[in-house]
């Protein structure tokens, strides 16, 4: 019932945006009569001239990269485009706030993937394939299919196989940008030293942490998320992938009371162990500085940190790292994340917000936020030779790449509920409040009510 | 007739267009919060323009029913005893040394202002690396000390004592003051008298002075238990209500539901438990005020 209203209300907000368009395009036509405009068949990147395009994204390495090249894209196409930064945790309450009104702030938006179900299944933001129909709109030499596929299901697909998942009857609301994956990266001056290899399996990893803790004075083994809510959810998560744990089985039932789920959280309280002290309350930023401090010997995480590696502003230990893929435990599954760019239902320009969101995920713009610390999303650039040369992470990230899983994480519209239920929980096993099966089996309850009340069961 | 009328009318009228933008500013937002409560609305539902849903108690009912709800309400008041005791024996005793003015009071008096002018989020990042376990500045003098660490805000033990202590950093400053200003406020012939009948510093203090200020220190009881419960960002900057539940208190509480799990209804439900708590605190406070003035 309430899912029907919502695709008519997505129809609405379709036919609209079709009439809007109609009207746009009537207008733009007019100075197509100029003598001096480019012939028809090429693109057209003035079409939208003095329109402005409002762009509301997080403090990024990704974006900090992008968006010192925006002046160029307003030079090429004569739109105007105001930019809107913010810490990433802030971003969703203002994006919820804009686009819940009739006509919002925003053109152009970068969401935390797993919003992007949440916004789309409330139609607050619009599918792409209609913009990328439009011979007009669509950017020559885009080149879709070399985005990284997992990337672009996990961060723009929903409504395929599970709803926030791509396959059939799946719908495209975004495009990676600041996307990630997951991986290892360690100490190599440290690892070299004491003649320790790299680890390969989970079992390895807790072998070198206890080393390293027990052995090494003033370094410690993982640097890991593990502050309460989202923060030890997303480590759960990390880890759980790998172990095989799952939030939900195939019915939507709570699934992380399993074996495979005990056993991660029994990983995860070792690594507090052999962790510097207050893992338990590392949030992202906590975690990054026990890794680039020198804390910490192994980091596994979002590989987004290696910009943070090369600023020696941030990091004390440029040039002593080594990338390796993610352990194996039963699988190599790595986690899918980070953000994507999306175009508000509500947005004033959303064609000439469409032309920057292909503007900035070119493969020319790409390549240059690379080399300025963005995370790669297109496979040309993992694959680039004189990169990998220049970047030994690309390496690792192109292989590891065949294992990053889009279904890590279940991102239903009810996940931002259950991740903060989840991740209390969590962080009580890591405090040593409670023992990992009493912490799970206390939350089972609670999150499936909260899926009943939704409807899962019906 | 027409005087008597004119008397009661009159002044109803003046007051009419103050009484008008109260009810518009303050009673209204509060009613329609606590008719929302009753619904279940998420913050999409504006733009989709669906309805909130009427679901009668089940707001209450489904957060009395859960654990960590109510731990916040244990953690909040935890919280709001321990910072207002605090404060107000720290800021009397503060007030106490510094009344018969001291050498230097003025710069004293600036330098406490500080902490109160500091904006919290920037309380909170502070006392965050303070209290930081490899890096904070607390924990490397007790290691000087030869004392061992504290797990300042990483352990369920330690974390909401820390966010108190926090608090009252940075409000006792506030007490104090309005307590200053109250004992320096106290007819000098009272105290006087009493020295001429033989009293001793702490016989005058008890019997004299704060009999004579008590209406003072409820005014700064009263408004730093508002004020604490309803605080949050130096708590939502320090620990996100970390670790655990242990230092999540129901304003924080509140936000998470708002605005994390998106539940408009089940958070003004929240809201309307944390006034309902409020003004039972409060109007007790008020009413015993109001009750020692008249005598």
């Amino acid at each position: 019932m309430v899912v029907r209203s919502g695709k008519a209300k997505l129809l609405v907000v379709l036919l609209s945006f079709v009439v809007v368009a109609g009207l746009l395009a009537g207008g733009a036509a007019e100075p197509e009569v100029e003598p001096d405009r480019v012939v028809p068949e090429e693109f057209d990147w003035r079409q939208f001239e003095g329109e402005t395009v409002v762009f509301n994204f997080p403090a990024h390495a990704a974006y900090n990269a992008v968006a010192p090249l925006i002046p160029e894209f307003e030079e090429l196409t004569g739109i105007n485009v105001e930019t809107d930064q913010m810490a990433y945790m802030r971003l969703h309450d203002a994006q919820l706030l804009e686009m819940s009104q009739p006509r919002g702030d925003y053109d152009l938006i970068a969401m935390v993937v797993m919003w992007k179900t949440e916004y789309a299944d409330g139609g607050l933001i619009q599918p792409l394939e209609p913009f990328f129909e439009q011979r007009h709109l669509a950017m020559p030499d885009y080149d879709f299919d070399d985005l990284v596929d997992p990337y672009v299901e996990n961060t723009g697909m929903v409504g395929g196989d599970k709803i926030y998942l791509g396959g059939e009857g799946a719908t495209l609301y975004g495009i990676p940008l600041g996307a990630e994956t997951s991986f290892l990266a360690y100490r190599k001056d440290l690892f070299d030293e004491h003649g320790i290899d790299v680890p390969e399996t989970y079992d390895d990893v807790v072998e070198v942490a206890r080393y390293f803790a027990e052995e090494v004075d003033g370094v410690y083994g993982l640097a890991m998320r593990g502050a309460s809510g989202h923060q030890a959810t997303h480590a759960w998560l990390l880890h759980a992938s790998p172990f095989g744990a799952t939030v939900f089985d195939e019915n939507w039932e709570p699934a992380f009371t399993s074996p495979e789920s005990i056993e991660t959280l029994e990983f995860m309280k070792k690594m507090v162990e052999y962790g510097p002290p207050g893992t338990a309350s590392f949030d992202q930023d906590g975690q990054f500085n026990a890794f680039l401090q020198g804390d910490t010997a192994m980091y596994i995480d979002a590989s987004v940190i290696t910009g943070p590696i090369r600023n020696p502003e941030q990091s004390a230990i440029e040039g002593k790292v080594g990338y390796a893929l993610h352990p194996r435990a039963r699988t190599n599954l790595s986690q899918t994340g980070g953000f994507g760019i999306a175009i508000p239902s509500n947005a004033s320009n959303p064609e000439a917000a469409f032309l920057l969101m292909q503007w900035l995920t070119s493969p020319e713009v790409e390549r240059r936020a690379v080399l300025d610390g963005a995370g790669p999303v297109r496979h040309s650039t993992v694959n680039d030779p004189e990169l990998q040369e220049k970047f030994p992470e690309f390496k690792v990230l192109a292989e590891q790449l065949n294992y990053a899983n889009p279904d890590w994480r279940p991102i239903i519209p009810e996940w931002g509920e259950i991740n903060e239920m989840l991740g209390i929980a969590i962080n009580q096993v890591l405090t040593g409040d409670k023992t990992p099966e009493q912490a799970m089996q206390d939350v089972e309850q609670p999150i499936r009510d909260v899926m009943e009340r939704a409807g899962y069961y019906d | 007739m027409a005087t008597t009328l004119r008397k009661t009318v009159t002044p109803g009228l003046f007051i009419l267009p103050a009484l008008a933008c109260i009810l518009l500013i303050l009673i209204f937002p509060v009613l329609s919060g606590v008719r929302l409560s009753f619904f279940e609305y998420a913050m999409r539902d504006f733009a989709t323009g669906d309805d909130p849903v009427f679901i009668g108690l089940d707001n209450f009912r489904i957060l009395f029913g859960s654990a960590n709800f109510r731990a916040s309400i244990r953690v909040t008041l935890v919280f709001v005893s321990g910072v207002v005791v605090f404060e107000l024996l720290l800021g009397l005793i503060l007030a106490l040394l510094m009344e018969g003015g001291i050498k230097g009071l003025r710069l004293f008096r600036t330098l406490f202002i500080l902490p109160i002018m500091i904006a919290p989020v920037v309380v909170g990042l502070i006392w965050r690396f303070m209290y930081h376990p490899s890096f904070g500045i607390l924990n490397y003098f007790l290691a000087r000390l030869g004392l061992d660490p504290i797990p300042w805000l990483h352990s369920t033990e330690w974390a909401l004592r820390s966010v108190i202590i926090a608090d009252v950093w940075q409000w006792t400053p506030f007490v104090f003051l309005i307590l200053l200003a109250g004992l320096q406020g106290v007819p000098k012939d009272l105290i006087e008298a009493g020295i001429v009948d033989g009293c001793s510093y702490l016989q005058n203090l008890f019997f004299v002075k704060l009999p004579a200020i008590a209406s003072i220190i409820a005014v700064a009881a009263i408004l730093r238990l508002i004020d604490a419960f309803r605080s949050l960002v130096v708590i939502y900057v320090m620990t996100y209500g970390g670790p655990g539940v242990s230092t999540e208190v129901m304003s924080l509480h509140l936000y998470k539901t708002a605005f994390m799990a998106q539940r408009l209804g089940r958070a003004s439900a929240i809201a309307v438990i944390l006034l309902a708590i409020l003004l039972l605190f409060s109007s007790v406070l008020v009413v015993r005020t109001l009750r020692t003035e008249r005598k």
